[in-house]
């Protein structure tokens, strides 16, 4: 995403006085500094850039105190999956996991939203930069801010930018984010979730699909078939950009940097690494996803000595669903076709041990079919 | 009489007290802050002047896609 100019960062839309809900709060009284300094180096003295990280209680916290009372358990904020994974793999070393520690939080914990980090500019990801002029906005714009950090996988997909590839369904009926992503899900709800998939109010196809599953629905036999044993991904996603190999440094300057190896189009379907009550299906899509041994090698060798605990191809929900796709042509597009199945052969030798638990083994791949629903 | 006067002073300390009235104003928008922050011109002035001393924000040996 092209960044802002410098100046269009920081310019605030002078109608904020307009706003019956924010107008009149000055600007000191959430950023700090001296208002009254003609000077402008003296006058940012104390400035706070974003007075909603990491914690929004006295910035929003008088007005919206039930979404700023949660607020610091919302993924977005905390980055809990982050941290549980790379602890699941990390060297038990104290004094490796202190170095593991100082470059998690130069590269990956850097990556986090904030209340003004969406409500507000663009996320300092990208740079930052006001949306508007300052000017609050109750939904955050979809590509300025959504896709302005998931830009490389979801939003590629949803748009269809990858060569070959159709626009997600949603995207063609002109539905945003939010539509999926409500704000309570976004903001969180108290609760301290391991993944984004646990979280209670995220989104479900159902919500708007259950009648799928009726007597006279369109393709019932199909939907009731396979109902708690495929995701809907499986039949309904194309193909989608997988990562691999993150390596995370700092150049002679001190600034961070990180180098993947590259990334590719694929489509595979593995065994649900991630199985449970709201994820009761055998097959889901999967993605590989770029974390490597050596990520963290520049800080400190061995980092992640329990790497293979974990899967490096992981639950995926690509953002590019169609109604008709080349897997679901006709049942035997997939059953019986083991090259859209995760197998060994798909894994790289030195990642098969952790992956054990998502290839899918030869007799596990559903059987062509003779007979056909009509 | 009385009764006009009372109603003109009634109006007039309505006008003082409703907030957003014209008369009473925002008083941020007399501070320095507001001042610079909504003037095209002088933010270009200040920001060239910072990029002088500042050092870039992305190093330059960052490749591939986050």
């Amino acid at each position: 995403m092209e960044p802002l100019a410098p100046h269009e960062k920081i310019f605030v839309d002078s109608d904020i006085v307009e706003d019956e809900n924010h107008g009149e709060i000055a600007c000191h009284e959430c950023h700090g500094g001296n208002p009254d300094d003609p000077n402008w180096k003296t006058a940012h003295k104390g400035v706070v850039r974003d007075p909603t990280y990491p914690d929004a209680s006295t910035a929003c916290g008088d007005c919206h105190d039930e979404i700023t009372e949660h607020y610091p358990k919302s993924l977005h904020v905390s980055l809990r999956p982050y941290k549980l994974t790379t602890d699941t793999r990390a060297n038990p070393n104290a004094v490796i996991r202190n170095k593991l520690g100082c470059a998690m939080n130069s590269h990956c914990y850097q990556c986090h939203s904030s209340c003004g980090q969406c409500h507000i500019s663009r996320p300092n990801s990208v740079e930052g930069g006001f949306l508007n002029g300052h000017l609050f906005q109750k939904k955050p714009p979809m590509q300025a801010v959504c896709t302005a950090c998931h830009g490389s996988r979801i939003q590629k997909e949803y748009f269809g930018e990858h060569e070959g590839a159709q626009p997600s369904v949603h995207r063609q009926k002109y539905m945003k984010c939010e539509k999926c992503h409500t704000g309570e899900e976004m903001h969180g709800d108290g609760k301290e979730y391991a993944t984004r998939y646990e979280v209670e109010n995220g989104p479900k196809c159902a919500d708007c699909h259950g009648q799928i599953y009726e007597r006279d629905a369109e393709n019932v036999i199909s939907h009731r078939i396979h109902k708690g044993k495929a995701s809907c991904h499986v039949c309904h996603a194309q193909p989608y950009n997988n990562c691999s190999s993150c390596h995370v440094g700092k150049d002679k300057k001190g600034i961070a940097f990180y180098k993947t190896k590259g990334s590719w189009f694929d489509f595979k379907i593995g065994l649900n690494p991630l199985k449970s009550d709201k994820r009761p299906e055998q097959f889901v899509t999967v993605r590989h996803n770029p974390v490597d041994r050596e990520t963290f090698g520049f800080y400190v060798k061995d980092a992640l000595s329990n790497f293979d605990v974990l899967p490096t191809w992981k639950l995926a929900t690509p953002h590019n669903i169609r109604r008709k796709t080349p897997q679901n042509a006709s049942c035997n597009a997939c059953h019986g076709n083991a090259s859209i199945f995760l197998q060994e052969k798909d894994v790289e030798k030195t990642e098969r041990q952790a992956n054990k638990g998502v290839i899918v083994p030869a007799n596990l791949i559903p059987r062509k079919q003779k007979w056909q629903p009509k | 009489m009385r009764c006009v006067r009372f109603v003109g002073f009634v109006i007039a300390i309505c006008l003082v007290i409703i907030p957003g009235n014209p008369i009473l104003g925002k008083a941020y928008e007399d501070t320095q802050c507001f001042v610079c922050h909504t003037s095209a011109k002088k933010l270009i002035e200040i920001t060239r002047e910072i990029a002088k001393t500042r050092p870039a924000l992305k190093s330059a040996e960052t490749e591939g896609e986050g």
